[in-house]
This record gives C-alpha cells, sequence and structure tokens, in this order.
C-alpha cells in the first residue's frame, strides 16, 4: 500500500465511528504493531539514502494524524454517550415543586414591618406595652382626665377590677419615657380594643405610635418625619396635608390626610402633635425643659391602602384563601 | 352637629360653593362628616372636636371661619328689651360655681299674629330636632344659632321660688323621653320649693314641661361650669343637644343676650305679656383668663419665627386681646367663648391654625439620636418569618372570645371577663391560642379547605400573674393525608417537634426537654410539655379526641403553642474549626421492646461509648411484619472521629462492641 492510498482509507475509515469497538478495531488497524503505519513504515529500508528523512517525515504526519483522529473520535463517542444518558434522564419540568413549603405572613403584620423597618433605620427603639392597661396610663396620665369628653371618643372594655383593654398604644409613650427618659425616641406597634364594630371598625384592631422628647423639639421637626414617612410608604409623589385636629395629649394637634391617587379624595391617615406639656409634667420631665411630638396611626388604615382591601373585618376572619393570596 | 348650609352663609356674608366652605373649614380644624340635601337646601354634618365648644353654633362656626378669612364678623346685637313687669319668681343660686349666672323670663297672653316661620323649623328639622312647641322651638331656633341652650317651663307646674342645688340624697327625675334617673350628689338640678324641675345643662323635667295647654312659660338661660356637666348624660347613657353644649362650655357672657334673641322672636310673631329679665349672678361668675406668651415661645414650638405684627393681628381676628406688653411677653385676655385655650401652647395652636399648618416650615434635621438597642419586637418578627418559612399562615383573631368556648375546653379558671363585651361571643380574654386557632380551622374547613398549617402569635390573658403571656401557636390539619406527588412527609407530632427544635437552633434556646404531657386539651400519650431548664414553656401534640366533637371535628389536629416572652437565649458561641482527621460511619439495627423509649436508648449508647462519639443520628423506626409483636426495630448510624488522629479500625471495633453489649445488657436489645 503506498502513502496515498493509505491516507485515503484513513480518511475514510474516520468518517463515521458511532462506537467504542469500531474505534478500538481502527486504533489496532493503524497503530496497532501490525498495523497499516507500521507495516508501511518497514518501506523506509528499501529506500535511498536521500528519499529516506521526506519518507520519515511523511510518515510522522500521518501518524499523528491519525491519533488526532482517534482522539477526535473518542470525543465525539463520550459526548455521544452523555447525551444518550442525558436524554433517557429527561424528567417533567412542569410539575410541581416537591414540597412547597412557603406560608404566609398577615397583610397586618406585613404592613407593620413595613413601617417598624422605616422608623427603626431613623434610629428609633420599638417599644411595647400590656394590653390591659390601668386608667391612669390610659387615660389620665395622657391628659384625659375622668370627666373628659375625649373619653366619649374611645368606647372603652372594661373589666371587673376596674383596668381597662387600652383604647389606644399611646400608654407605651408614658411607660417609655418613666423607664427610659429623656431623649428618647420610641415607636410602639399593637394591638388596641375598642367596643365597636360594623365595616370600618372592629373591636380589636392595630395602632402604631411614635414619639420623640429631647429638648428643642418643634413641629417642623414632626412636619419633617411625617413627610419622609409618607414618601416611604405611599411613594415620593403624594400629596400630603395637616390640618389643625385635637388630641388631649398634644398642643398644637393635626390631622394628616393623603390625596388618593385614584378618587382624588382626601383620606386621613393619621394625628399627631406636639406633646402636650401635662403629658410631659406627668411622665417625670420638666416641660420647660423638654419638649417632643408624637404619630399615631391605624394599621388596618395603612394595610387598606396598601392592598386596597374592601371590609376590614376580612382582616379577622382568617379565610386562608384571602391570606394566602 | 348638623346645621343648614344657607344659615351658615348669610351668616358669613358670603356666595361660597358649598365644596369650599368645607375644605377652609377642615383646614382650621373644623371637621364635615358629611354633606346632605334637605328641602332644595343642604346640610352639613360636622364632627366637632371636644374642645371646640365655641364652635357649637351657626354663629361660633362663622366666627371662626371670618377669623381665618379675615373677614369682618357682625354680631348682630338684640334690640334692647324692657318687660313691662318683674320677674315673680325668686332665683337662688345654691351650687357655688356649678352655676354662677342664671336669667328667666315669664310670659303669659301668648297669641299669635303671624304665622309661624317656615325657617326656624326648617332650620330645626335640618338639625334633627322635634318641633314641639312654638316657643320650645324657638329657643332651639337660638340655641342652633348662638350655641345657648335654654329650658321652656310650664310656669304654673313650679311650686314657688327657684333654687339652682345639687341633688338631694334619693332625689330622682323623671326627664323627657320617660327616663327616671336616680340623681348622685354631684348632679344639678333646678328645683323648685318641692322637688326637681330640671337636670340643670342636660334636660327639662317631664312633669315641669310645656304642653298644648300650657298657659305660662318660664324660660330660663343660665351658665353652668362645662366640668359639672361633663360626663354626667354619659353616665346615665345618653346625651342631649344641651349636654353637648354645656360639657364642651358655653359662652358666660352670651346667656342674657341669646335671651334677648329669644324675646325679639317671640315679639316678631306673638302677642304676649312678658316680664323684665331677671338675672341672678354669684360671686363664682367666672373672669377672662389670662395667657402670657413671648415670640421665643412661639418660633421654640413651631419652629420658625413669627413677627410681633402677625401675632398681634393674628390673635385679634379670634378676639384674643392684648392687655399688656412688657419687654417680651405679651399677656392676652381669652374671649368667654374659648374654654379650650388656658396655656401658651393653645394660643400657639391658634397661631399655626390661622397662618395654616401647610404653611409650616418643614425642618430636616433630627433632634434625637439615639443608642441603637435590639428589641424583643425583633426576635417575635424573626419568629414569624420562621413559621412563614416553615410553610405555616400567618392568621390574627380577636383577643376575646366566649367563655362558654373556655368552659367547654375546661380553660376558662383564672381568665379575665369583659365588664361591657359587644356580645357574648366577645366577652372574656383568651387563655391559650387554641380556642381561637381551632375556630380558624373551621371557618376554612367549611369553605372546603382541608389542609391547614396555620400560625398566630399573640397575648393570652390570666388572673394569675404574669397577667398576659405571648404566645406562639401552630396548627396542623391534614384531613386526607394529602401527600404531595413526590414526598412521603407525614404532618404530625414528629413535624411540628422538628419545627421546635429548628426553632430551638434557629434562636439558641438551650436546655429544651420533652415530657409526657400533663396538657388536658392534647392527647394524653401523644403529646409532649415543652420545658427550658425547669419551666414549662410550652406543649405539642395532637388534640385531645375527646374534644371532637365540642369543636365539631371530624379528625384531630396537630398544635403546638410555646411561651414566646420568657425564653432564653443563648449568646453567639464560638465557631470551632473542623478536625481534619476523617470520621468513621456504623450503621445499626437493634430489635428492642416496644415501650423503650428513643431518648432511652440514645442515652444507653452515649454511656456506652468510651470516646470518639460525634453525632447519632436514627434513620429508621419499625414495627410490624418480620418483627415480633412486642417489640420494635429501631436503626441508625453513628460517626466517630477526633481531632487528634485518624481512627483505626481497632478502634471504631472496640467502641461498636461497646455499644452493642451495652444496649444488649440494659435494654435487652437484639442486634439485627
Amino acid at each position: 500500500m503506498d502513502l496515498d492510498a493509505l491516507k485515503a482509507d484513513l480518511e475514510k475509515d474516520f468518517l463515521e465511528i458511532n462506537s467504542q469497538e469500531v474505534l478500538n478495531i481502527l486504533k489496532v488497524k493503524y497503530l496497532g504493531k501490525k498495523g497499516h503505519i507500521s507495516e508501511l513504515s518497514k518501506n523506509i529500508k528499501n529506500l535511498s539514502k536521500k528519499d529516506r528523512p521526506e519518507f520519515g517525515k511523511t510518515i510522522g504526519e500521518l501518524r499523528k494524524l491519525c491519533e488526532e483522529k482517534i482522539f477526535a473520535a473518542q470525543e465525539q463517542i463520550e459526548v455521544n454517550s452523555i447525551n444518550e444518558s442525558l436524554e433517557k434522564e429527561r424528567i417533567d419540568i412542569t410539575l410541581p415543586g416537591s414540597y412547597k413549603s412557603q406560608g404566609k405572613l398577615h397583610p397586618l403584620t406585613v404592613t407593620t414591618l413595613k413601617i417598624t423597618d422605616f422608623f427603626s433605620a431613623q434610629g428609633y427603639l420599638i417599644e411595647d406595652g400590656p394590653e390591659i392597661e390601668s386608667a391612669y396610663y390610659n387615660f389620665d396620665a395622657l391628659n384625659i382626665p375622668l370627666d373628659h369628653p375625649a373619653r366619649d371618643m374611645h368606647d372603652t372594655f372594661y373589666l371587673d377590677n376596674g383596668d381597662l383593654l387600652r383604647t389606644h398604644t399611646s400608654p407605651v409613650q408614658i411607660r417609655a419615657i418613666e423607664k427610659r427618659g429623656a431623649p428618647l425616641k420610641i415607636i410602639c406597634p399593637g394591638k388596641v380594643y375598642r367596643s365597636d364594630a360594623d365595616k370600618t371598625h372592629t373591636p380589636m384592631f392595630h395602632q402604631i405610635e411614635g414619639l420623640v422628647i429631647s429638648e428643642n423639639v418643634n413641629f417642623g421637626h414632626l412636619k419633617n418625619e411625617i413627610m419622609t414617612f409618607i414618601d416611604f410608604l405611599f411613594g415620593p409623589d403624594t400629596k400630603v396635608r395637616f390640618r389643625p385636629s385635637y388630641f388631649p395629649f398634644t398642643e398644637p394637634s393635626a390631622e394628616v390626610d393623603i390625596m388618593d391617587k385614584k378618587t382624588k379624595q382626601w383620606l386621613e391617615i393619621m394625628g399627631c402633635g406636639l406633646v402636650h406639656p401635662n403629658v410631659i409634667d406627668m411622665a417625670g420631665l420638666d416641660p420647660n425643659q423638654f419638649s417632643g411630638f408624637a404619630f399615631g396611626m391605624g394599621i388596618e388604615r395603612m394595610a387598606k391602602l396598601l392592598y386596597e382591601i374592601e371590609d376590614m373585618r376580612s382582616l379577622f376572619t382568617n379565610d386562608i384563601k384571602f391570606l394566602s393570596q | 352637629m348638623k346645621i343648614l348650609y344657607s344659615r351658615l352663609l348669610e351668616t358669613i356674608n358670603s356666595k361660597l360653593k358649598i365644596e369650599n366652605l368645607c375644605d377652609d373649614l377642615t383646614m382650621i380644624g373644623i371637621e364635615v362628616d358629611g354633606i346632605e340635601s334637605f328641602q332644595g337646601d343642604k346640610v352639613i354634618d360636622f364632627d366637632l372636636t371636644p374642645n371646640r365648644g365655641d364652635c357649637f353654633s351657626v354663629r361660633g362656626l362663622a366666627r371662626d371661619y371670618c377669623a381665618f378669612k379675615n373677614q369682618k364678623f357682625s354680631t348682630s346685637r338684640s334690640v334692647p328689651f324692657k318687660g313691662r313687669h318683674k320677674f315673680e319668681k325668686s332665683i337662688r343660686l345654691s351650687a357655688a360655681d356649678a352655676c354662677s349666672a342664671y336669667s328667666a323670663i315669664s310670659i303669659s297672653n301668648l297669641k299669635i299674629k303671624k304665622k309661624f316661620p317656615e325657617n326656624i323649623k326648617k332650620s330645626l328639622n335640618a338639625s334633627g330636632i322635634q318641633s314641639i312647641h312654638p316657643l320650645v322651638d324657638i329657643v332651639n331656633f337660638v340655641m342652633l344659632e348662638s350655641g345657648q341652650p335654654m329650658h321652656v317651663f310650664d310656669q304654673d307646674k313650679i311650686n314657688g321660688n327657684i333654687e339652682v342645688r345639687f341633688a338631694k340624697p334619693k332625689e330622682t327625675i323623671k326627664i323627657l323621653g320617660e327616663k327616671e334617673l336616680k340623681l348622685t350628689s354631684d348632679c344639678l338640678v333646678i328645683a323648685d320649693e318641692k322637688e326637681p324641675i330640671a337636670f340643670a345643662g342636660i334636660s327639662g323635667g317631664l312633669k315641669h314641661s310645656v304642653s298644648k295647654k300650657t298657659k305660662n312659660f318660664i324660660i330660663e338661660s343660665a351658665f353652668f361650669s362645662p366640668s359639672i356637666i361633663k360626663g354626667k348624660a354619659r353616665m346615665y347613657g345618653f346625651q342631649t343637644d344641651a349636654s353637648q353644649r354645656f360639657e364642651r362650655g358655653v359662652d358666660f357672657e352670651l346667656h342674657e343676650e341669646a335671651l334677648k334673641d329669644v324675646i325679639s322672636i317671640i315679639q316678631d310673631i306673638f302677642e304676649s305679656d312678658i316680664s323684665k329679665i331677671e338675672t341672678k349672678k354669684n360671686k363664682y361668675f367666672p373672669k377672662k383668663k389670662i395667657i402670657g406668651i413671648s415670640l421665643k415661645d412661639i418660633e421654640q414650638k413651631l419652629g420658625m419665627p413669627i413677627k410681633e405684627t402677625t401675632l398681634l393681628s393674628i390673635l385679634k381676628r379670634l378676639e384674643i386681646k392684648l392687655l399688656k406688653k412688657t419687654k417680651s411677653t405679651f399677656n392676652f385676655e381669652v374671649p368667654s367663648h374659648r374654654f379650650d385655650l388656658s396655656i401658651k401652647e393653645d394660643l400657639i395652636e391658634e397661631i399655626a391654625r390661622m397662618i395654616g399648618y401647610d404653611n409650616l416650615s418643614q425642618i430636616k434635621s433630627d433632634p434625637v439620636s439615639q443608642n441603637y438597642e435590639t428589641s424583643e419586637y425583633n426576635f417575635l418578627n424573626a419568629i414569624k418569618v420562621f413559621m412563614k418559612n416553615k410553610g405555616f399562615l400567618e392568621v390574627i383573631n380577636y383577643s376575646f372570645l366566649d367563655a362558654k368556648v373556655l368552659e367547654n375546653l375546661n380553660i376558662v379558671e383564672e381568665s379575665i371577663s369583659l365588664k361591657n363585651p359587644l356580645n357574648n361571643s366577645l366577652s372574656t380574654l383568651r387563655t391559650s391560642l387554641l380556642p381561637s386557632l381551632a375556630e380558624s380551622l373551621e371557618f376554612n374547613l367549611n369553605r372546603e379547605q382541608n389542609y391547614l398549617k396555620l400560625f398566630e402569635i399573640g397575648k393570652t390573658f390570666s388572673k394569675k400573674n404574669p397577667k398576659e403571656s405571648l404566645n406562639l401557636a401552630a396548627l396542623l390539619f391534614d384531613s386526607e393525608k394529602m401527600k404531595n406527588w413526590n414526598s412521603s412527609q407525614n404532618l404530625d407530632f414528629y413535624h411540628l417537634k422538628g419545627i421546635i427544635e429548628d426553632l430551638a437552633t434557629e434562636f439558641r434556646l438551650s436546655d429544651l426537654s420533652w415530657k409526657k404531657t400533663t396538657n388536658d386539651l392534647l392527647h394524653p400519650y401523644a403529646s409532649a410539655d415543652i420545658f427550658q431548664k425547669n419551666k414549662k414553656i410550652g406543649s405539642v401534640g395532637s388534640l385531645n379526641p375527646r374534644y371532637l366533637k365540642t369543636m365539631d371535628l371530624a379528625k384531630p389536629f396537630y398544635y403546638l403553642e410555646l411561651k414566646i416572652d420568657s425564653l432564653h437565649r443563648k449568646n453567639l458561641e464560638k465557631l470551632v474549626s473542623s478536625s481534619i482527621y476523617p470520621t468513621s460511619q456504623r450503621d445499626f439495627s437493634f430489635e428492642v421492646d416496644k415501650d423503650i423509649s428513643y431518648e432511652e436508648i440514645e442515652n444507653c449508647i452515649r454511656s456506652a461509648s468510651e470516646s470518639y462519639l460525634q453525632s447519632l443520628r436514627i434513620f429508621d423506626v419499625y414495627a410490624g411484619k418480620n418483627i415480633a409483636q412486642d417489640k420494635k426495630s429501631i436503626a441508625f448510624r453513628i460517626t466517630w472521629g477526633s481531632n487528634k488522629k485518624t481512627l483505626s479500625e481497632d478502634d471504631i471495633n472496640n467502641e461498636t462492641s461497646l455499644i452493642i453489649s451495652g444496649l444488649e445488657k440494659e435494654l435487652n436489645a437484639i442486634l439485627r
């Protein structure tokens, strides 16, 4: 066999190799001890000294070519075999995951977290207090004496011993001042209770209340804090207005409204004001030295705005279809 | 308070659109609750804050509006009146400051000379006041206009002279509306020589009220101190137009003026014989309050400077008179209609109100910088997120429920009930979260849900100390053993126990132990109480089947409840590098008596092993086929290792034989 014929055979044999067996046979056929290339190279002794190097070089190239072909074929066979087994391992990727383990937080918790996260980042401490309160902390210490008409605004649940279920989170303000003194910056989320039930009222609901006490706290600080918060919660293009209101524990007092982006109606979202000097005094600080601001909002109302909930009561029926949305 | 739009417009002398009028009023703190159409006119329903008694009338609203708009407000002073004869009864004020001024007139020979004005009736109707008798209607109309409540008596039913005094022991009065009230000694009454004829400032007595037959009338107009009226009507469970006004404060200079207004309307409509106005005042009659304030005070609170001229002009518009100006302090006199102004902060609010809250500056600096401190609240929220990630849906239930529910579950002891619940089903504070979660379960079962994983974090209440305990409760219910197509995990006791163990790992709760439960709500042999050190912190297990019927359930649920407000959490611990030497593992399977607990087996293995034991993991528990009836098979994998050397085959064989012989000797176990 001459060189050219061998090369042509080689090219032809390696055109299509689909198994390891065929490749093994070809390896022996060309590179084996008695393979074509070895056999052919024996011819060198029949050549003249002058032709020998040329022949040797050609044989070398042929051997190299053959080795490359084998290597490439080997690679191809492995790839083919992986591809084949991959096909066999095909699964139905449209089946649902084995174990759906994600629950859900209640919308009120999500809303509360949104709000507390904001204020925590502003350096507020999160405080809580008891839900069973004394009339002192719930009313008297907040400048709401027994005969005050403002007690009318709070339909209070009483216990037999004269204690009550707190009607707002404001008692926590007093407890926090008593415990920590001033300066102070706290936010208090929690459950509150009023004997009221209709489409917009539930006998238990949630409030969140903030209090800042220091020297020289003024209405400008309060406005800034509220505006920053509203930007965060409802977006920076929210229209806001402050209007005068009345709470026994703040003076001046304000109500904050935001403009509903859809209905273009003003919505009341929170009450706030500068802490009344009587409250500061009763909590044991000097109102001539310390001033402060406080603000409070209903979490249900916030959740209602954020989630566009229609009926407040649906927050407490615990329908899992509703909650797992 | 409902007021006719047209009356308000006329009084402020304006043609303002109702929306604009209401917006303006809202921005000065007079909240509008609603607007209704009324006989071709409109009625505005105001939601007045309790401090603004001065706005409880058409003129009061107009006065505040005009001050805001810097517009002249003309109080049309009534025509002077001179009666022809003296008021015949004597008036005695015996209740000190509770009533320091009382005026009255008597009227007789009343004859109508022209049709009773429709506008008076319309105003009354719009405000929800029933038309009763022409004189009563006129008195009520003047009240709506001026804010001064007055009362008309049937003179012939009054025995002798009039006294304003506190109620005597056991005195009662039947008021309009047929209600009999037992009066207490702090109730102020108007009395004749025999009995109370009116509950002062709140309601007239039925017996002495006017009727169609009344011939001779007495009209009273008085100043009652807000502190004596406050809360009184509410104490008896009602309120009246008079009580609402008097408890907030009615202008103490108004009673005579209002009476003159009444007289001029009567004279316009009727021929009549009206007495001179009899007025009694005592030494307790209020003086106008004086408040001192400086420009610095105002700047300190508002955070922006106010000019002296601005201050003076604003307060003047509000009829707040400058009495005296010293170097830095201004002394202002509060008008008789503003009961809500007594300290400088009150004046500062007035200034802010007139400037407009939206025009006050916003100051972008933080008045307090505080040290960071982690709050318990972060822990609570982390638990919520943990439970959510474990596949639980958070629910929130009311803190109160029906006492019967607690009774049926025998957990009513030491419970706290409300004195005035909304209804019986919300009468008692919960002592456990179980009934609430069971109720959520029932609600959802009735809506074709049969796979539930719920949790709630909330307080439970008890008369014992501590009164409040913050608990985590979780409920598992899987009525159809709904297996996932690709997993076979059971939602059972061990699932919940695993969650508590994970919780303990996540939050570094140390020293937890499990004991047979003493919680009667749970299955006595398939539930555990959880202890941290020696303190019981909760229980976990399945509902005791005896409560299935009570709860109307076909199958029990799995449940856990943990007190989370007193858990002990370890600090972060030092992290130790792993040993560089390889570990060795072997699997064992033993047959033991059914009654032997895993805990006993583990303790036995740990005490039998000499050293090197690193972990013990149980991977199978089996009873049934191929195992004797009173036996079970238990299989586990033990891992040994050392941080000093690679363990030899001999080391492992030695350990293995110690463990096998230990189990055989102590627990009669047989290696399978």
